[in-house]
């Protein structure tokens, strides 16, 4: 089943009506393509929360409408329609492991399976695979999840919403208080679970790296607003632009512009990782300016 | 002078086997800037939180401002220190901005009158004091952080200690926290500990301390620890950004400089490679 989501001219109105009344998602219209790795950037208060809260219905929108796959939610629809569609989209909010519950790992993961209709047996199966595909140790499914490690915990939270096999993977700053090596590890690990799954993935974060590293599709919102959408070379073209909307380049990309101003050479188009920047720098040096611009 | 003394400290968590420090020791000056850095688990939270009275060591002394730790002086201890935490929506009590800062005013028994001026001072201070009727839910991560910290600077304290306190922030939230904890080092004097994963925090500090399985590993200048790029990566801590390019350059076959080179001193090599073609 084709999963793309398209959002249709979508308003959301916090407490409609009220003196607290605050519109939160502003005439969107949106396509997240079946397959993309798409981050969602944008400040606190840009509307990105109650965004990732409409791609499983967790809200519905105020006006316009939402499609998903094969079913469409306006405000009309309702809570009994989206079972369905809550299969296919899981979410990993913030600190999942705050939401751990089980008296082991096993049964935390298998949880969701259970839930959503298979046997225990069954259940089982499928917690036993998403736990191998997290990189949890066998020697961890019967332990309480509780006497696990912070970033162990976090991998039975996000097993847990895997093994409801769902098509899109909702991540909201999923590496956030995990160390350097940690943050890797996940984001390496969500890497490889899209191509394996072939699953599309939606990744709220502030980390312009790996906007850069990772994604192909970047939607950014500002006070509710879609002020822009494009791969990760289209947003960051435009230093001057980001400025004004208070975003950041990747660190390679500033380094290039630090690069640029100081020498006057010129990249022929601005590294957004280490690697491209090294690969170019490289390449600016045999050349000796060869064929680009010196001024 | 030292604003904090650990003297051969043990501690182990109730129900665990493994210490996680056995005979640590460290110092820190009065108006020093220290960062510890370490992977997770490495022992830097519960290191903080024995300081603070919130954990009970084994055996060992701690000594802060002079106050030898105590369950007697715990109350005093706690007084030289703030805190603030890595998640800004767990740290608020109050119903708007103001009220928040001045919960712990209240229970420290502050009279209403120089309460309610030091709340202002306070929020002046970290640049909040416009948003003093606001509810902390509607503010930005950055915003709820420089709150807590007003909290935190409200009370008075000869040491802040931040714990990861501006990992969940956006780059500018995380620049506008670290600009006020600069200043309140710089300026007033305050001894600042700073527990992070943040290369570009840590680079702002006079020193840094590597923890790793409860011991210090290194202890410099962040420019000698920097410099140490294959050190990093082993004890699971990224490398700051110019070291990573050095490693690709590398790969380029170019050949880099050994020391550390901060970003611009990184732009300024560059640029004598290429004038010397």
């Amino acid at each position: 089943m084709a999963m793309a989501i398209i959002f249709k001219t979508v308003n959301y109105t916090y407490q409609p009506d009220t003196p607290f009344e605050q519109q939160a998602l502003d005439n969107i219209s949106v396509e997240i393509p079946t397959g993309s790795y798409t981050a969602l950037i944008g400040h606190t208060g840009s509307g990105k929360s109650t965004f990732l809260q409409h791609l499983n219905g967790l809200l519905r929108p105020t006006s316009g409408e939402i499609l998903i796959g094969e079913q469409i939610i306006t405000t009309e629809t309702k809570n009994k329609e989206l079972g369905e569609l809550r299969k296919h989209v899981g979410i990993v909010f913030q600190f999942p492991e705050a939401q751990l519950f089980e008296e082991t790992v096993i049964k935390d993961i298998a949880f969701a399976p259970k839930n959503f209709g298979k046997t225990e047996a069954e259940a089982e199966i499928i917690a036993r695979k998403m736990a191998r595909q997290v990189g949890l140790g066998e020697e961890l499914l019967t332990k309480s999840p509780f006497e696990l490690s912070g970033g162990q915990m976090r991998r039975v939270a996000i097993a847990g919403i895997l093994a409801m096999e769902p098509e899109v993977l909702v991540l909201d700053e999923p590496t956030a208080g995990l160390d350097p090596k940690g943050r890797l590890e996940m984001m390496r690990m969500f890497k490889r679970l899209k191509e394996e799954q072939n699953l599309t993935v939606v990744l709220v974060t502030h980390q312009m790296d790996d906007v850069a590293n990772y994604a192909d599709n970047v939607i950014v919102l500002e006070e509710g607003k879609l002020i822009a959408n494009g791969t990760p070379s289209e947003i960051f073209s435009q230093p001057d632009w980001l400025v004004e909307h208070h975003l950041a380049l990747p660190k390679a990309g500033e380094f290039a512009l630090a690069f640029e101003k100081k020498t006057g050479y010129k990249f022929s188009t601005l590294p957004l990782t280490e690697v491209s920047l090294a690969r170019q720098i490289a390449s600016l040096l045999h050349e000796g300016g060869g064929d680009v611009h010196h001024g | 002078m030292d604003m904090i003394e650990v003297k051969n400290l043990i501690f182990k968590y109730p129900q665990q086997e493994v210490y996680n420090f056995n005979n640590f020791n460290l110092k820190v000056k009065k108006g020093e800037w220290l960062a510890i850095i370490g992977h997770n688990g490495s022992g830097k939270s519960t290191l903080v939180r024995l300081i603070d009275g919130l954990l009970a060591p084994e055996s060992g002394e701690i000594t802060v401002s002079g106050i030898k730790l105590t369950p007697e002086t715990v109350w005093d201890v706690r007084s030289k220190i703030g805190m603030v935490f890595q998640n800004p929506d767990n740290q608020f009590v109050g119903a708007n901005v103001e009220d928040d800062v001045a919960f712990g005013l209240e229970n420290a028994a502050i009279p209403r009158e120089e309460m309610l001026i030091r709340v202002k001072q306070a929020l002046e201070r970290v640049g909040m004091w416009k948003f003093a009727d606001h509810e902390p839910v509607r503010l930005s991560g950055g915003q709820k952080q420089r709150v807590a910290l007003a909290g935190v600077i409200a009370l008075k304290p000869e040491i802040v200690i931040l714990d990861e306190a501006t990992s969940m922030l956006d780059p500018e939230g995380r620049l506008a926290v670290l600009e006020i904890i600069h200043e309140l080092n710089r300026v007033e004097h305050l001894t600042v500990i700073s527990i992070t994963h943040d290369i570009d925090e840590a680079s702002k500090a006079q020193r840094v301390v590597v923890l790793d399985d409860g011991k210090v590993v290194q202890d410099d200048i962040p420019a000698e620890i920097f410099s140490h790029r294959a050190g990093l990566i082993k004890i699971g801590l990224e490398p700051p950004f110019s070291e990573k390019l050095k490693e690709e350059l590398i790969k380029q076959g170019i050949k880099v400089p050994d020391e550390y080179l901060t970003k611009e001193g990184m732009v300024d090599w560059l640029w004598q490679l290429f004038s010397k073609q």
